[in-house]
């Protein structure tokens, strides 16, 4: 675990280990996908049957037919060994389905998505620089008010994806006109799908950023620089670079994941990309695409993760390496009073929500009522089957908060301990880092079924990598600076040096990541319920409400309206709750 | 939204860089699709096996007038000449077809050996299409434009059988040795496939040597659009010109002079697993359908986009009212309390799937109508493909369903024979019901048209007497079509779209 030695400045882990844990990584997935149809009781002959003629008849004739052609009788393995046979000669093979060669399918659908995740990737740098401009211009002249929200970061993040991607097909597609309403066409096609991934993204980035870049503000150095009379761009500049390498892991699982990820946006907008083809593939357990996108899907995401350690290096310079750099520690910051009054009207907003909507009932349908908009009778309107969604929302609160805060803390402490295990683990993050959450919904549902907990058991499985990420990094650099060095020569064990060091250094930002996540959480859980991962209708869920509405989203604006803002109140509610209980806190131990 | 300008200008940037990466269509870059009275079409279900009309696909093929037979349906639902124009019945299991003069797509003749080449292929695809799912069909080439075709067991229905789009006829180039088949441009239609950029879009030309005179349309620019919402967006955005199937939750959004309702052969209902749990017992099979009201459904999960169930077939299926047999010999439906005490709070398990939007939430509405007739209801929904050997293993004590009433032979009995006959390799409601069976088979051995359909209701009184299946709507279909295109083909059949006739005004 945390060797004394590899925070010395001869701490450069042996490379190989780091390659070894990268391999391992991706051939345990493989071998996993490789494995589905078997694993799965679901007959792989009747889904590529399925796939090919809705009408056809399941006759077990034609069941032998299929498995016959597909030499489904050979065995993983046999199966498994042919692929990787074709692959060194350029050859994936060809699908199940179609009988097409996959390679030229994969290859076009993977450049798709690169595109527009280059897109959202722009969007993204765009609207983080937006969201941590203030704090990087005040910081830089040692200006910083006493304290920050974050929750306009906190609002952005919580959008659902498919919501907003909804709502700008409609809204630029459709009524202005300004662009197609989907396709993939020219640039101007990417405009609106890549303005619905990025957004979001950008806010998760731009909050994490704004979040570090006071305590850089804060190190002694940049005091004295500025006491020192630098200008006020060139502290700026310093900053960002200590701040950014910090940042910079999580665009792996919040942008380049995004490849395979985005199947809702590239479902709305039509894009014939990577995630659809893969949900498709996984679908019809059509093995020969499947395995040719997980691992282009791995490939990108071992590069992505080399290309992002490789900035880091850059910009952290030598200090990295040789014990160098300055601890960045959080002021003990004041949150200003604002945030403590948004915090209040939340918590008092959702509260009112939960406790008006429980002492309704969510389940009763009235065909009569439908898609009513807000009255008196119904605060919130009804769904197209006259339900009451104020109901329905308090009575999904507690589930859909409880469930996603339960994953959401095993993730962590799953990315925390495999962020401290070091460069082993490194490709283990990065290959499930880009593995879209159906996946392993599916290799989920495979081992135990459909289940209320598999949703859960599945999004703890590929959860855990932002924080892995952000934890691994964030120890580097922690482990890499000075007062650390100071530590150990005084004779601090490990378990002194996790525990005042490591741990408070990296605790904080973990934890602003994952409540600016908690909304996507919520999201990815509802979106299992296909697969039969998780509650079944009609039970409300945020998430399923959220699904379920989408189609009316024009129509009946109101359907969608609730939960999302309610999703937006919990993210700025946990947002600036945190930061008010860590004042707290802070001010109870130091008194 | 401040970001969007800087957005838009990072992302001009990158134009030059990422020129490569978009699906550009074929023919000239330069004209704009739609010109030269060129239809845009937005079609729903993407080329599985590439156009192959042995899958899926083999409707786009019709629906786009690309391939024939040698019949078709007319819109009476009786066969009518396409490739044969005329055919006569040698003996019970021999038939003589006529070929008349047409062309295919490459330029070569359609001769009698060119249909019995296809159709051979067609009986020996490696998964056989569902139409030749219980005949064997042997052709013989006569002279140039003669076929015989002969079946080892008698088939009245055999000139139905004919005009499915799976068993349509392509010139000797199509036909790959390794079993695939390829339509471009080896059809008959009066419009010819030109290119097939993966699943995202097709060209068209017309077919300047169609037997049947030149289609009114230059050519058809075809998107497929999986997403429903996409479509209806495409058509309001004015990118397409016919948008099919438009989901009920969009339709409302559509200008009234766009949108075009057809009653579909789909009904949706509710089947229930007579062969174990709550529902082998037929009195609460007929509490339940006493219970549940597909009426209420009509306007709440189907926006007015459906009729309430008739029985089995509904409006699309023109003469299933008028020879429509009253449902006899029912089970009596147990009372509420009944109900309680025979189930013992047994739950009842209700499935159905999400690829269909409308089903999961009939499946909430019934499940309400049946807690209140005593029934304890716990929901399973799931993706199709997931479920579907669950369903067949009779895992389920009810299911709702939809279903096409007519297959690709256009004739009722395939879809009872397969759902509801003993044998049946679909029957989720695992009847097994001697005076079902016999219904059944009488119909289907039945030649003469008219008594065959009044065979088939009365097959489907029978299987309605057993409560197996309790039909609740007949869905609509809403294809939108844009204010200035005439001629588009609404079939409740969903295997013609695009004719001779269809053109932009």
């Amino acid at each position: 675990m945390i060797s004394t030695k590899s925070t010395g400045a001869d701490a450069r882990p042996p490379r190989w280990r780091a390659g070894a844990g990268r391999v391992a990584a991706g051939t345990t997935l493989l071998t996993a996908v490789a494995l589905l149809p078997w694993l799965s009781a679901t007959d792989p002959a009747l889904t590529v049957l399925r796939a090919r003629s809705a009408d056809q008849d399941p006759t077990p004739a034609q069941l032998a037919a299929v498995r016959e052609q597909l030499g489904l009788d050979e065995g993983p393995f046999t199966h498994l060994g042919h692929w990787l046979g074709g692959l060194s000669r350029g050859d994936a093979g060809t699908s199940w389905v179609s009988g097409e060669p996959v390679l030229p399918q994969v290859t076009s659908a993977f450049a798709v998505s690169t595109t527009l995740m280059l897109g959202a990737l722009v969007v993204t740098i765009a609207v983080a620089a937006l969201i941590s401009a203030r704090t990087l211009c005040l910081g830089s002249r040692q200006a910083l008010p006493p304290g920050r929200g974050g929750t306009g970061a906190a609002f952005l993040a919580a959008l659902p994806k498919f919501l907003l991607a909804s709502l700008l097909a409609t809204v630029f597609g459709v009524w202005l006109g300004w662009f197609p309403s989907s396709g993939w066409e020219g640039p101007s096609s990417m405009v609106l799908p890549a303005l619905a991934l990025g957004v979001p993204s950008g806010a998760m980035i731009g909050g994490l950023l704004d979040h570090s870049l006071p305590a850089t503000f804060h190190e002694p150095w940049a005091r004295t620089w500025h006491a020192g009379g630098f200008s006020s761009g060139h502290v700026a500049r310093s900053a960002l670079r200590g701040a950014l390498a910090g940042v910079l892991p999580q665009l792996l699982p919040t942008v380049v994941a995004l490849v395979g990820g985005a199947v809702a946006v590239e479902k709305i907008f039509n894009i014939p990309g990577l995630g659809r083809l893969a949900l498709e593939a996984a679908i019809a357990q059509d093995l020969p695409p499947l395995q040719t996108a997980t691992l282009a899907l791995a490939l990108l995401g071992v590069a992505a993760g080399l290309l992002i350690q490789a900035m880091r290096h850059v910009l952290l310079g030598p200090a990295l390496r040789d014990g160098g750099l300055t601890a960045s520690h959080l002021p003990a910051l004041r949150p200003r009073r604002s945030t403590r009054l948004v915090a209040g009207l939340c918590a008092l907003t959702l509260l009112t929500l939960v406790v008006a909507g429980l002492l309704r009932d969510p389940l009763h349908v009235d065909t009569a009522a439908r898609l009513l908009p807000p009255s008196a009778a119904h605060p919130l309107g009804t769904d197209a089957l006259g339900r009451d969604l104020l109901a329905r929302l308090g009575h999904g609160a507690l589930r859909t908060a409880g469930l996603a805060l339960g994953v959401t803390t095993v993730s962590i402490v799953t990315g925390l301990l495999l962020g401290m295990a070091g460069r082993v683990t490194a490709g283990l993050t990065e290959v499930m880092s880009t593995l879209p959450a159906v996946l392993i919904g599916l290799l989920t549902t495979a081992v135990t079924g459909p289940s209320v907990w598999g949703a859960a058991g599945a999004v703890c499985l590929i959860g855990w990598t932002p924080y892995a990420a952000q934890a691994a990094a964030l120890l580097e650099q922690e482990r890499a600076s000075g007062h650390i060095l100071a530590s150990v020569s005084c004779g601090a064990g490990p378990t002194h040096l996790l525990r005042h060091h490591l741990l408070p250094a990296v605790l904080p930002a973990v934890l602003r990541n994952a409540l600016l996540r908690l909304p996507t959480t919520v999201l990815v859980l509802a979106s299992l319920g296909f697969l039969g991962l998780g509650e079944q209708p009609p039970t409300p869920e945020w998430g399923r409400l959220l699904a379920e509405n989408q189609p009316y989203l024009e129509l009946a604006p109101w359907t969608v309206l609730g939960a999302a803002g309610a999703l937006v109140l919990l993210s700025v509610l946990a947002m600036s709750g945190t930061a008010v209980g860590r004042r707290k806190a802070r001010g109870a131990t130091t008194r | 939204m401040r970001p969007t300008p800087l957005g838009i200008v990072a992302a001009l940037a990158l134009i030059p860089v990422l020129a490569g990466c978009f699906v550009s269509g074929t023919g000239d870059p330069g004209a704009p699709a739609g010109s030269g009275g060129r239809l845009r079409v937005a079609l729903a279900v993407p080329p599985v096996q590439a156009l192959s009309p042995y899958s899926n696909d083999a409707t786009v093929l019709s629906k786009l007038s690309v391939a024939e037979g040698l019949t078709a349906l007319g819109e009476d639902g009786a066969a009518a000449p396409a490739l044969a124009k005329s055919w006569s019945r040698k003996d019970t299991t021999t038939w003589v077809f006529e070929l008349r003069e047409a062309k295919f797509h490459d330029g070569t003749e359609v001769t009698a050996e060119s249909v019995v080449n296809a159709l051979d292929h067609a009986g020996a695809a490696k998964t056989k299409p569902r139409v030749l799912s219980d005949v064997t069909l042997t052709a013989k080439a006569e002279d140039a434009d003669t076929v015989t075709i002969s079946t080892k067991t008698a088939d009245p229905v055999l000139p139905f059988r004919l005009a499915s789009p799976a068993l349509g006829i392509f010139s000797a180039k199509a036909y790959a040795d390794d079993g695939t088949v390829s339509p471009i441009g080896a059809g008959t239609g009066p419009f010819r496939i030109t290119n097939l950029t993966g699943k995202t879009k097709a060209t068209l030309d017309r077919f300047e040597d169609y037997w049947g005179g030149k289609a009114e349309a230059s050519g058809i620019d075809v998107t497929w659009i999986a997403d429903g919402a996409a479509r209806a967006n495409g058509l309001r955005a004015g990118e397409v010109d016919i948008a099919e199937w438009i989901p009920t939750a969009q339709a409302k959004l559509l200008d009234t002079d766009t949108r075009h309702e057809v009653p579909s052969v789909r009904t949706d209902s509710l089947v229930l697993n007579t062969a174990g749990g709550v529902f082998a017992d037929a009195s609460l099979r007929a509490a339940a359908r006493e219970a549940v009201d597909g009426s209420a459904l009509v306007d709440s999960v189907f926006g007015g986009y459906a009729d309430p169930a008739q029985g089995l077939f509904g409006p699309a299926v023109p003469w299933a009212a008028d020879k429509r047999v009253e449902v006899s010999g029912r089970a009596t439906a147990a009372t509420t309390d009944q109900v309680k005490s025979k189930t013992q709070g047994t739950t009842l398990r209700l499935a159905t799937y999400t690829n269909r939007a409308e089903l999961p939430e009939i499946a909430t509405v019934l499940q309400q109508q049946l807690e209140k007739a005593g029934f304890t209801v716990q929901q399973d929904v799931r993706e199709y493909t997931q479920m579907e050997a669950d369903l067949l293993a009779g895992e389920y004590d009810a299911l709702v369903f939809s279903r096409v009433t007519l297959l690709d032979t256009g004739d009722a009995v395939a879809y009872l024979t397969s759902d509801f006959s003993s044998t049946g390799v679909y029957n989720i409601a695992r009847v097994k019901d001697s005076a079902v069976d016999q219904a059944i088979t009488s119909a289907a051995e039945e030649g003469d048209t008219a008594q065959r359909q009044q065979k088939i209701m009365r097959a489907e009184a029978e299987v309605l007497r057993t409560d197996a299946v309790v039909p609740l709507v007949h869905e609509k279909v809403v294809q939108g079509i844009g204010a200035d295109v005439e001629g588009v083909r609404l079939d409740p059949r969903e295997r013609s779209l695009i004719g001779l006739d269809t053109r932009l005004k």
